[in-house]
């Protein structure tokens, strides 16, 4: 039996207008009486086309990175089709709306009562289970069910049995850990481990309401990629150990920023308060990665708050500290700087690290070189670490095609953005020749900012037998040790500026927190170092970087947006490559 | 006329006129000495005569906290922080851990509770916050201390204001049905009242037991909320 | 020699004796209000709080003596020691008893036959004006300044009633030395004091003296609810307790002046008079002085806890509008009695008359102005309260 609906009623009245029987239309779909045109071989379903609108479907088990299932039945709408004489026909039955695409001439309904009707009734009988321990549970405060139960659900239960709880799981992986009685069975996690990772170890065990997810005895879920199924899960069940009962989540002030350590550059978000970074969460950027990022990434910050960082900086004289004071080292670092660049303008060199951001190596060579012209600029050494990491892999560990996520053996983010700037001003020296050109040098400004160390033992006793050595990094090292300047740099958290990732696309740092200390963003004290006046301001930077270098021409706006401009070696951005991907 | 002289709600009261004493100001001299002078010669002091007398208070009194603990010692906080969010003095610095294993019933714990006693303006905004009914404000109000690091009061400081104050009648156990809160006994817990409001249509809700839904007329629940 | 002796003990006597008792009025004061608002007062030091001045001048005594960072140290220091100093000099012409008829050794006055006391007295104390000034603004606190600011705003304003109202006693009595005022009020006996004649003019002076000793209802220079705490904001300790020690020593001498000036000083009828020739007399005319000096300090006090806290306007009002015309106008009534012979006695219904003129005045003028601010309110659409427009 068909519901045949009265076209009459008004659509609205700016597409009530175009609403004309043309020849060539565009496809046109309504969602909740609002029209809405559909591209040539767009394939959306009911929960994207009503985002179009504006209006949410609610749904637990839906990703758009994921296949569907929909198996939670959150996302029932009314659907029907409107005919060619107006008129519309609506199916009998609710359907979710993850699973129906969205055609010429489909009728989607969101928000009639019988909708609401059905969300009360699922959300319901998903809460019947469902501990009531948010006081408790990571997830409160960005819950898929509390956000749902507050904005469709009923607010209490009318179940009389005791609830159906389950055990937790002693041990599903190294990172994350399993809440058992507080998942609803969407099974995204499941999903992301056979299509994402390929890994495949978490599994639905168990039927009806004594389903759960578990993983197979012996086989933990420890692949690179687990920490996105804390991500990913809509409730409290999936959590990460790390961030576990560290920081209510309404607390944390996200900062978008980008992953620094792969070449990958994944969009991320900081998660911080109180100066404390907590977690990184990632951000959706098709430009970069997509949805998810690697457990390196994630759980690679803990270095910001370590102990032994740089919290001052210092000047010797004959290996006795002098001062830890930033307004005396800077005035007497730019005479120092300048006096050896007057006397000997071909023995000073300079190591860029690949983990600056493209502002801070701008802004360093430029300054040395209206020292001297012929101050020589190397790249440092880029840390690489065995093969590109690939996903999905089969069973056996093996890459599958295609690819859909990678972690670089490049273990920098900003090489690519560093050699950029450096080829600009040219006369590149490599790193080996200014090792083994130390001793004869009047002057080593050395940038580090490597976490996990970038000299070798042998390059740092060649590297301190300059006459001057400037050492720029976040940790102690060999050489900061003797170094007659030592300059304590800030984090990526820390910093404002850009990188570049592996394939050209320059996305923006930004600071979350601020420097421990006396530390400062390496971006301040270059500024203050070139004899600008004023704050450190990347976007002015990136402004002064478009007009010198026609390849970073992109950064003319100041602003890289959220997911960033790609860049190409020849300049002008790729305003189209640009277009196509965001839609 | 204007909007605000039209508005009933506002009383406008005329200068009033004075005569020829009020203006030499001597009555009203007079009048005010006379009554000054009657509390001199009538004198009746209503001073406590505070170390000495204590004062009684009412039963809200909101003095210094404790932390309560449940039928088997242990604190009965869960970590959930809801008491630091509503504090409007940011007084409140948890950290949470997971819960030993020893506590099998229990997910998260307080492994530290530092609640600032000078920074507190005693608003009993965690005492309303708390869902677990673990923080409450006692009759406690002679709070002294010779530094600010003794009046921060830590877990187990204010688990001592409980065991002082739990048989204290001025401060009742204000637990929900006399036992733990809903976060640490979930899995047997019979069904709450509802906590959101009731919609008129919905029978289950207003049935005297819940889930027995009584055979009434449609007309009947639809026009009468309860 | 002798004379300088006597000279020294006296001020010695009287110093000590002042101080003295303004520790103890301090502790009357703050038994007196507590009472009146129902409350105990200091009862902690000693029975009934007797040693509670001990405790407040130790506790001054001992007290950090903060000068603020940016103050002008000198004048800070300077100020309240100036504030002192003016209130107990002007004490050296004020006779404390009866000047004539007493041992040679006991002279109830420091500085015997000035024979311009009263106008001393008044160059002297407003000289006071200098240390709240000075202290107000040396705190380098806006508060403070605007406390001195209001202080020397009063103080001009009511010397000028305060002075012409003394001047229709010294026109009676032809003589501007308050031991002769004295005298004359004693020789024609209880009828002849002051009061009786010139009872408009003790109501100007006592008012106006209230005024220029900073004394509720008129301190409007230390009003705490909009001043903090006035010129005195930023002193504490023993230079704060100079302030206090030089305020409550204006008001002993304000209630001397009143005394000798209207009602009759060491006189009291069948008791003290010129002709008591008992023995110990002049300890009985000292008592009688002093019982009335303090009857008024605890009028003064009464006043105090009585009387709101006028706004500055009115403050000025009453002094230009109202004390300063009334003065004026009873001085003139006095100059003509004398000029032209008549009984003296008629002062007295000129007096009432005056005041009754003014008291006329002031309200059809109030009158005036609600009727005026009516018809304005009416013509332009507005309510008097203003709100219009909302």
């Amino acid at each position: 039996m068909a519901l045949v609906v009265e076209a009459t009623r008004p659509i609205s009245a700016a597409s009530g207008n175009r609403a004309h029987p043309l020849k060539n239309h565009m496809p046109t779909a309504i969602i909740n009486n609002q029209q809405i045109e559909l591209k040539e071989g767009e394939r959306l379903n009911c929960i994207q086309a009503a985002q179009r609108i504006g209006f949410e479907i609610p749904h637990y088990c839906w990703h758009p990175a994921l296949s569907v299932v929909a198996s939670c039945r959150m996302c029932l709408v009314e659907v029907g089709e409107k005919k060619p004489d107006g008129s519309v026909v609506m199916q009998p039955k609710l359907v979710p709306g993850c699973q129906t695409p969205v055609k010429d001439g489909t009728v989607v309904v969101a928000d009639s009562p019988k909708v609401k009707a059905a969300q009360q009734a699922t959300l319901e009988y998903l809460l019947l289970n469902h501990p009531l321990d948010c006081p408790t549970c990571d997830q409160a405060g960005e819950c898929g069910l509390q956000d749902y139960s507050y904005k469709y659900g009923r607010g209490y239960s009318r179940l009389q049995e005791p609830k159906n709880i389950k055990p937790d799981k002693d041990y599903i992986g190294d990172h994350i850990t399993l809440f058992t009685d507080r998942c609803i069975m969407c099974t995204r996690c499941v999903r992301f481990t056979r299509e994402y990772s390929g890994t495949s170890e978490l599994q639905v065990v168990a039927r009806g309401s004594d389903e759960e997810i578990d993983v197979f005895p012996g086989r933990p879920c420890n692949n690179e990629l687990a920490g996105n199924v804390v991500d990913l899960c809509p409730v409290g069940a999936l959590c990460s150990k790390d961030f576990l009962y560290q920081q209510r989540v309404w607390w944390l002030k996200e900062t978008s920023s980008v992953c620094p350590n792969c070449s990958t550059g994944c969009s991320i978000q900081v998660d911080q308060n109180d100066d404390c970074v907590y977690r990184l969460t990632p951000r959706t950027n098709p430009l970069s990665q997509g949805h998810f990022m690697c457990d390196q990434g994630r759980f690679g910050w803990k270095y910001i708050h370590a102990e032994n960082r740089l919290t001052f900086p210092i000047r010797r004289k004959n290996g006795q500290i002098r001062t830890r004071d930033w307004d005396d080292i800077i005035p007497s670092l730019q005479k120092a700087l300048t006096k050896a660049a007057a006397r000997a303008p071909e023995k000073c060199a300079a190591i860029f690290s690949p983990w600056m951001a493209c502002e801070e190596a701008f802004i360093l060579a430029s300054y040395l070189r209206s020292l001297s012209p012929k101050f020589r600029l190397a790249l440092g050494p880029v840390r690489v670490a065995g093969e590109d990491d690939t996903y999905p892999k089969d069973f056996y560990g093996r890459p599958l095609e295609p690819v859909r996520f990678t972690i670089r053996a490049e273990k920098c983010p900003n090489r690519r953005g560093v050699s950029m700037v450096l080829e600009h001003f040219g006369s590149v020296a490599t790193m080996g020749d200014v090792v083994a050109q130390a001793s004869e040098l009047e002057a080593l400004y050395a940038v580090g900012g490597d976490p996990w160390g970038w000299l070798e033992p042998v390059q740092a006793e060649a590297l301190s037998r300059a006459a001057l050595t400037v050492v720029q990094d976040i940790f102690p090292s060999a050489l900061s040790e003797q170094a007659d300047y030592v300059l304590s740099g800030g984090s990526f958290a820390e910093r404002d500026g850009s990188f570049v990732n592996y394939k050209g696309l320059a996305q923006e740092i930004r600071r979350a927190i601020r420097a421990p200390d006396g530390a400062r963003p390496d971006g301040r004290i270059l500024w203050e170092l070139s004899g600008r006046r004023g704050l450190f301001s990347a976007a002015a930077i990136r402004r002064e970087m478009a007009e010198a270098i026609p390849a970073f021409a992109a950064f003319a706006a100041g602003s890289l947006g959220e997911s960033g401009v790609i860049l190409n070696e020849h300049g002008a951005p790729q305003a189209k490559v640009v277009a196509a991907v965001e839609k | 006329m204007t909007a605000a002289a039209d508005n009933q709600d506002v009383i406008w009261v005329e200068e009033p006129e004075i005569g020829f004493w009020e203006a030499t100001f001597l009555p009203a001299i007079v009048e005010g000495l006379k009554t000054t002078i009657r509390h001199v010669t009538n004198y009746q002091p209503v001073t406590q005569q505070y170390p000495e007398e204590k004062p009684i208070l009412p039963l809200h009194y909101r003095g210094v906290h404790r932390l309560n603990r449940d039928e088997q010692g242990r604190v009965k906080c869960v970590a959930c922080m809801l008491c630091a969010t509503a504090c409007p003095a940011n007084c409140i610095d948890i950290l949470a851990a997971a819960a030993p294993p020893q506590w099998p019933d229990r997910d998260k714990y307080p492994a530290s509770f530092v609640l600032d006693e000078l920074r507190c303006i005693y608003c009993g905004m965690c005492e309303e916050a708390c869902p677990v009914d673990a923080i409450e404000l006692t009759h406690i109000y002679d709070l002294t201390g010779t530094s600010r690091n003794e009046l921060m009061y830590d877990r187990e400081k204010l688990l001592d204001v409980f065991d002082q104050t739990k048989d204290d009648p001025r401060d009742p156990t204000r637990t929900r049905r006399g036992r733990l809160g809903p976060a640490a006994e979930f899995g047997s817990l019979p069904t709450v009242a509802p906590a959101t409001p009731i919609t008129p249509g919905d029978r289950s809700a207003q049935a005297p037991a819940p889930g027995v839904i009584h055979p009434h007329k449609p007309s009947d629940w639809s026009r009468k909320p309860s | 020699m002798a004379d300088l002796i006597t000279t020294l003990l006296t001020i010695a006597v009287a110093v000590g004796a002042i101080l003295t008792t303004v520790a103890y009025l301090i502790l009357l004061e703050r038994k007196l209000s507590a009472w009146m608002q129902d409350r105990r007062g200091p009862n902690r030091v000693g029975p009934f709080g007797v040693f509670q001045p001990l405790a407040d001048g130790l506790k001054f005594l001992i007290k950090e003596d903060v000068i603020p960072a940016r103050a002008d140290k000198v004048m800070f220091l300077a100020a309240p020691c100036i504030g002192l100093l003016t209130t107990l000099l002007a004490f050296a012409v004020v006779p404390f008893g009866p000047v004539n008829d007493q041992p040679a050794y006991l002279r109830f006055i420091i500085a015997p036959h000035v024979d311009i006391g009263i106008v001393f007295i008044f160059a002297v104390t407003s000289l006071a004006v200098y240390g709240v000034i000075l202290g107000g603004w040396a705190s380098n606190n806006k508060y403070s300044a605007l406390g001195s600011l209001r202080a020397s705003a009063q103080v001009i304003s009511y010397e000028i009633p305060l002075g012409m109202s003394v001047l229709g006693v010294a026109l009676l009595g032809g003589t501007l030395n308050l031991e002769n005022v004295v005298a004359a009020q004693a020789q024609g006996g209880f009828w002849q004091w002051y009061i009786w004649t010139q009872p408009l003019a003790a109501l100007i002076f006592f008012t106006s003296a209230l005024a220029e000793a900073n004394r509720l209802p008129f301190d409007l220079s230390e009003c705490e609810q909009e001043l903090v705490g006035g010129y005195h904001t930023e002193y504490s300790a023993m230079k704060f307790a100079l302030f206090f020690l030089g305020e409550y020593t204006h008001v002993i001498t304000m209630s001397f002046l009143t005394v000798i000036l209207f009602f009759g000083g060491w006189h009291f009828p069948w008791i003290a008079t010129p002709g008591s020739a008992y023995v110990g007399a002049w300890l009985v005319k000292v008592l009688v002085l002093l019982s009335k000096v303090f009857s008024v300090i605890v009028f003064i006090m009464l006043i105090r806890w009585t009387i709101p806290r006028f706004r500055f306007d009115q403050l000025m009002n009453l002094s230009w509008k109202a004390l300063i015309p009334l003065s004026l106008a009873n001085m003139i009534a006095v100059m003509t009695v004398r000029q032209f012979g008549w009984n003296r006695w008629w002062l007295l219904p000129i007096s009432i008359g005056l005041f009754c003129f003014v008291g006329i005045i002031g309200v059809s003028a109030k009158r005036a102005e609600i009727r005026h601010r009516h018809g304005a309110s009416q013509g332009a659409g507005l309510h008097p309260l203003g709100g219009a427009g909302i």
